[in-house]
């Protein structure tokens, strides 16, 4: 799979908690980045509209950045969990909307790249659990073969704050590649056709997976400096990227030097005593 | 003088004459002029030629050679034709080009076949040897040494003639000659760190000369410690000679061994602290940290601080023998001897002088080592047996300029990101986990992921400072931060229309678009982005840490109190040798006493701190008893009582009985006459150290002499006592109004009778409160009510501030130490040690501290705030953490300060006024605080954040404030504080786990 995704992109795989911070919050700017309102109209994923914030008298006027936070909280946590085959980047325009891209290594819809759309309530944690929508329509029992959203709502019927997260919903669009499910499918005609004509099933899916890749290096769908989009390879591009991908694998020793610089210690491991190391390197 | 001509001839460039002459012109001239000088010296040469009786007829001309030789003084016009030659001929061999393969050139294969120099020098000192001459030859060596073009030092007949020069020079005294000295040692070591194979020789010269091993190194020594250039150069000269130690063991192990260097360094600032002036000046109230601008007005600090320098300088690039040795000197040299002692002084303006020097230094020293020193004796010396540290902390609690200078010290110290420091100061208080109920335990790693602990901070936002509520004043002062975005702060009037702010953002591109209806805080912004930046230095900085501190590693249930004692003893000793020394000392004296003699628990609790002073059998044994070690795990139980105390006292504010304290009062000196009886010395001494803080309590009216810093010293003495008594008060009034006799159970049914004291008290009690009024606030309160009831103007005033500090802080800084010392009973109490107590007690009186202190104060907790130690971050800011119900979170201070200031804005009709007022004064200041901090430290980074954007919009002339409205003030801080730990809060929830993976 030769593809490749812009630079923004590749870091993001290799060390997205990185990205994270910086883009989402250039504070150095003195910005602060946008919340949903804006960027949600353009899929109108959830009709929720007042934020709840308002509702809280006095100290409304942090209610954004508790959501702000909430939010990249999540996407700390997703950056952690390290998802096999998933990447996702929050929007530059809202925080409530994410891009991702699955890759399908195995099982039915091997080779398969999906690019998707993750929309978060703006009343999150407290609302409903996200929507996730694919661009194309993958032929899936779960997947609308119309608007390619994933039923996800069947996996988490009541969304828990502290116990849901958005990792899990990731997680749950990985799965549903690997093990079908046939009930109460959006897709009916899927549905049947698996249970019914699997070699059938098969070769559609087959096409689906062919068509999704045939439109990989389309224009993302929406318009946002963060979204997800490929190109053919280009060493002009890529290789710098990639090159800077594999350096930092090698980096967090030489960060580790530098970190010494500031911090002091001579306690040894172990112990819960002041200059309690043995031989007291005090020049290390 | 044929050098200096010579020199000085050279700098003009006559080198370049001598260009395009031919080297054997060159070496003809050169031999020439020799022959003439030979034919002179060997005139007079005492050995060879009777010629030198003849001169005896020839008019002396040499004015200053009367008596002087020997053989006669030498006529002028023949000492001057050899000056002549001199010159020129040092000329050709300076400008002589090395052979072949770097073989002498031929004018330098003459000088050393012929040993020229040496025979000039010998003619020298068949002359007059004054100091003119000395000054002579020297300048000629420089020369030679620093601009020769092949290398001359390799060579005996040069070397030993100048080692033999310099040792004559050693003992001399005019500036001239010692500037000179200095210069030529100063270039001897350039060329020996260049070329380190001349070593050798250097040392067989002066073996040859029967001097000193490795001259050049000895007589550099007594200008280590001098100003000026001459003391820079040749600290600089040995700077260069302790680089070449690091690879060359010999010269690392005579210096270790046969030089003085360590010692003379080592003493050398014990000297130069000597005479720095024992008493600062404090400019003004704000004054908290001596600034560069401060010190640059000091010659004696800046030597001080020169020599600092150079010790840090040494040590970092010296062998490591060199390093050890003269760390250990340091600190057995410096620091305990004089140091400490200065740290315990008798009067509050010295005591709180040595703390800002010592603050200082901590903040001059770079290197690693030497901090370890600097460190390792705050936290592990002790001083009439008490910990230094423990002192220090104590001292937070001081009214007056002591506590600010002591606030500004935990500045510093927390901000090295030390985890010995940390360890000490919290962390391991926190270790054990007791400080919280046992189920929670696993929310100490959980990240607050929706924001809750900062909402829950932020709500506690006093509703006159409320952006929503504020009425217009405060409104504009709002869309004043606004106004960064480009709009005028009349747009900004009109609140109301928030809608045209975030619209007008959009436009601009930066948009927060953040729904119409809601009022964006935009200063928080700036308070995230600071956040962002400390936690992560924070983190990069706790890299090296040994453990994370999480609640899982240490393992709480290893450290349980009292296990956490053990490893001390061992560890406290420092590695070096002479530290060794001292240890047996802090040892002994916690445990030679019996143990198993405590008829009295409770007090020995509470005693125990007194150990510093105290060395009264009784305490001491409870103290070998129950610590084996000195090293005291959390203590508990002092803080928690204290605690109670305060909410007593808050609780009970303005019922405070007269009777109760007088009775008190009578134990008090009871016990203390007893207490006397034992030793008197002590308790003189190391009240002198505490003093400070309890003076101000003893007497109301040297309180407000105070603040000049101007407290006699006698009053000092009564001071002491009355310290004693405070803190005894604190001991004596629980078994007092117990009136328990038996020992163990005091300490429960106490804290029992307080819990429900505290309870009963909330809604009004009867009988109860009398006991609790007795105990808790004795000191304290009189004081604080009349400050709190009585009108504006005394509230401001600084007396009313700090008396009350006094009182209650004296007796509580002083039980806050015992914890430390204090082992048994305590250990099952939760305690989260003396340095957040003090700070929390601090913290609680805020509207009555003075602006300064809230800002360090606040300062301080916020960089706390910002440590990634799960256990810390816990501690201070995850708001749904539950804690035991005697350990005060800073939540729960934060709350009451937060209902102190609405009942203060409830019954103030203009306190919104006022606090707009207040807020515009800060803003105006905000500038110049800015460079201040910038040069002063780490803290306060965020208010400078706050106030840049601040400072854009000119300030509306507000009405006049005056900074004695502390609680108007603190109520402006109190609000941006809790953005600040808000934003903190925040900022841990999404970056905790990420940069420690990496």
């Amino acid at each position: 799979l030769a593809s490749s995704q812009r630079s923004d992109n590749e870091e993001q795989s290799g060390h997205g908690e990185q990205r994270a911070s910086p883009a989402r919050m250039p504070f150095g700017r003195k910005q602060l980045p946008p919340i949903p309102k804006n960027a949600a109209p353009i899929t109108k994923p959830s009709p929720l509209g007042t934020p709840i914030q308002s509702a809280n008298g006095t100290h409304a006027s942090y209610g954004p950045f508790y959501l702000e936070y909430s939010l990249l909280a999540e996407f700390t946590l997703v950056i952690k969990q390290k998802l096999p085959g998933i990447y996702v980047q929050p929007s530059h325009k809202s925080a409530l909307m994410w891009f991702g891209v699955i890759f399908i290594r195995h099982g039915l819809y091997q080779d398969g790249v999906f690019k998707f759309t993750v929309y978060i309530p703006d009343n999150y944690p407290d609302g409903e659990c996200p929507k996730l929508v694919f661009d194309i329509p993958v032929f899936h029992p779960l997947v609308d073969p119309v608007s390619g959203e994933l039923d996800v709502r069947r996996a988490f019927t009541k969304w828990r704050r502290n116990h849901n997260h958005i990792w899990q919903v990731l997680m749950y669009a990985r799965t549903v590649f690997y093990k079908i499910n046939t009930t109460d499918p959006l897709n009916p005609e899927a549905a049947v056709l698996y249970e019914k004509d699997v070699q059938l099933f098969k070769s559609k899916v087959v096409d689906s997976v062919k068509l999704c890749n045939s439109h990989l290096f389309d224009q993302p769908k929406i318009d946002d400096p963060y979204a997800i989009s490929f190109s053919p390879w280009n060493p002009a591009v890529h290789e710098e990227a990639k090159e800077r991908m594999f350096t930092y694998k090698r980096r967090p020793e030489d960060h580790h030097k530098v970190s010494q610089a500031s911090g002091l210690s001579w306690v040894k491991p172990g112990s819960t005593q002041p200059f309690s190391k043995e031989d007291n390197p005090p020049q290390s | 003088m044929m050098a200096s001509v010579v020199a000085n001839g050279n700098r003009d460039g006559q080198s370049l004459v001598l260009k395009g002459v031919d080297p054997e012109t060159c070496m003809i001239v050169f031999k020439n002029h020799w022959a003439q000088v030979v034919k002179i010296l060997e005139k007079h040469d005492p050995l060879r030629s009777s010629s030198a009786l003849p001169s005896l007829s020839v008019i002396n001309l040499t004015a200053s050679s009367s008596g002087s030789s020997r053989f006669g003084p030498i006529p002028g016009d023949e000492a001057s034709a050899v000056q002549n030659y001199v010159e020129h001929m040092l000329f050709l061999l300076m400008e002589e080009e090395s052979g072949q393969a770097g073989a002498m050139g031929p004018i330098l294969e003459f000088v050393v076949m012929e040993n020229v120099m040496e025979r000039l020098f010998v003619w020298s000192l068949r002359r007059e040897f004054t100091d003119d001459m000395k000054l002579e030859q020297l300048k000629m060596y420089e020369m030679l040494v620093g601009q020769a073009r092949q290398p001359l030092l390799h060579h005996k007949p040069i070397l030993r003639p100048l080692m033999m020069l310099l040792s004559s020079c050693s003992s001399t005294t005019a500036p001239a000659v010692e500037a000179e000295l200095v210069l030529l040692l100063n270039q001897l070591c350039y060329v020996l760190a260049k070329d380190p194979s001349i070593l050798e020789l250097f040392f067989h010269t002066s073996e040859d000369q029967g001097a000193t091993n490795f001259l050049i190194f000895s007589l550099l020594i007594p200008f280590i410690h001098r100003e000026g250039t001459v003391g820079q150069q040749a600290r600089d000269a040995l700077l260069l000679i302790m680089s070449l130690s690091a690879e060359n063991e010999r010269v690392a192990k005579h210096i270790a061994e046969n030089t003085f260097f360590c010692p003379v360094l080592a003493t050398g600032l014990s000297g130069l602290y000597s005479s720095l002036p024992t008493k600062l000046e404090v400019p003004n109230e704000e004054w908290h940290c001596l600034h560069k601008e401060d010190w640059l007005q000091m010659p004696s600090l800046i030597q001080f601080l020169n020599s600092l320098e150079f010790c840090n300088a040494v040590i970092q690039v010296a062998h490591p023998d060199i390093r050890d040795q003269l760390v250990s000197y340091i600190y057995n040299g410096f620091l305990v001897p004089v140091l400490a002692p200065a740290l315990h002084k008798l009067t509050l303006e010295e005591v709180m002088t040595t703390t800002a020097y010592l603050d200082l230094f901590l903040r001059s020293v770079t290197e690693p080592a030497l901090l370890q020193t600097f460190l390792s004796f705050i936290l592990l010396h002790r001083h009439e047996n008490v910990h230094i540290l423990d002192t220090l902390v104590s001292r937070i609690n001081t009214p007056f300029q002591l506590g600010i200078v002591s606030l500004a010290l935990f500045r510093t110290l927390i901000g090295l990101y030390c985890e010995d420091v940390m360890l000490q100061l919290v962390l391991r208080y926190l270790i054990p986990c007791n400080h919280m109920m046992l189920s929670q335990r696993r929310v100490v790693r959980e990240r607050d992921c929706y924001s809750a602990s900062a909402a829950k901070i932020l709500a506690l936002t006093p509703s006159c400072c409320s952006p929503d509520r504020s009425p217009p004043p405060l409104r504009q002062l709002d869309s004043i931060l606004f106004s960064k975005g480009g709009e005028t702060p009349d747009n900004s009037g009109n609140t109301e229309e928030k809608k045209s702010f975030s619209e007008e953002n959009d436009g601009s591109g930066n948009s927060c678009t953040i729904g119409s209806e809601i009022y964006l805080d935009v200063s928080y912004l700036h308070y995230l982005y600071d956040a962002r930046l400390s936690i992560n230095s924070c983190i990069r900085a706790c890299q090296v840490w040994s453990a994370p501190y999480d609640g899982e590693d240490p393992p709480p249930e290893k450290y349980q109190p009292g296990v956490l004692e053990e490893p001390g003893l061992t560890s406290r000793q420092p590695q070096m040798a002479l530290k060794k020394a001292q240890r047996p000392f802090a040892l002994q004296a916690g445990s030679c006493v019996p143990p198993g003699t405590d008829p009295l628990p409770v007090n020995q609790l509470e005693l125990e701190w007194d150990d510093s002073y105290d060395a009264c059998p009784v305490q001491t044994a409870d103290a070998s008893a129950e610590r084996g070690p000195p090293q005291p795990p959390p203590a508990e139980p002092p803080k928690h009582i204290q605690e109670m105390r305060r909410t007593a006292r808050m609780l009970v504010k303005g019922s405070y009985i007269e009777e109760n304290d007088f009775q008190d009062d009578v134990m008090v000196y009871d016990l203390i006459a007893k207490k006397d009886s034992g030793d008197v010395e002590r308790t003189s001494k190391p009240s002198g150290s505490q003093t400070e803080e309890t003076k101000p309590g003893s007497a109301e009216v040297p309180l407000k002499n105070g603040l000049n810093l101007t407290v006699p010293s006698p009053a000092m003495v009564d001071n002491s006592s009355n310290s004693l008594d405070a803190k005894a008060n604190g001991q004596t009034d629980c078994n007092a109004n117990l009136q328990n006799t038996t020992a163990v159970e005091l300490g429960d049914d106490l804290l029992a009778q307080y819990e429900e004291l505290i309870r009963t008290l909330d809604h009004e009690a009867g009988g109860k409160p009398v006991k609790a009024d007795g105990e808790v606030k004795k000191p304290i309160t009189p004081v604080e009510v009349v400050v709190v009831e009585e009108d504006e103007m005394d509230f401001a005033s600084f007396s009313a501030e700090t008396p009350e500090p006094e009182k209650l802080h004296s007796p509580f800084g002083t039980i806050n130490r015992f914890r430390s010392g204090s082992a048994t009973k305590n250990n099952s109490l939760p305690f989260t040690g003396p340095f957040i107590s003090v700070l929390l007690s601090r913290l609680e009186n805020m509207l009555s501290n003075s602006l300064h202190v809230n800002l360090l104060l606040t300062g301080i907790l916020a960089q706390l705030a910002a440590y990634p130690q799960p256990l810390l971050r816990s501690f201070l800011l995850n708001t749904n953490l539950v804690f035991q119900p005697t350990v005060r979170s800073l939540y729960q201070v934060l709350a009451i300060v937060k209902n102190q200031i609405e009942e203060l804005a409830a019954s103030k009709k203009d306190f919104t006024e006022l606090i707009t007022a207040a807020q515009h004064w800060l803003m105006a200041r905000e500038p110049s605080f800015i460079e201040t901090d910038k040069s002063g430290g780490s803290s306060g980074s965020n208010h400078q954040e706050g106030g840049r954007i601040l400072k854009n919009s000119p300030p509306p002339k507000p009405k006049a404030i005056s900074l004695e409205r502390t609680e108007v003030f603190a109520t402006v801080l109190f609000t941006e504080f809790l953005k600040e730990l808000a934003a903190i809060a925040q900022e841990h929830s999404i970056l905790s786990y990420i940069p420690m993976e990496e």
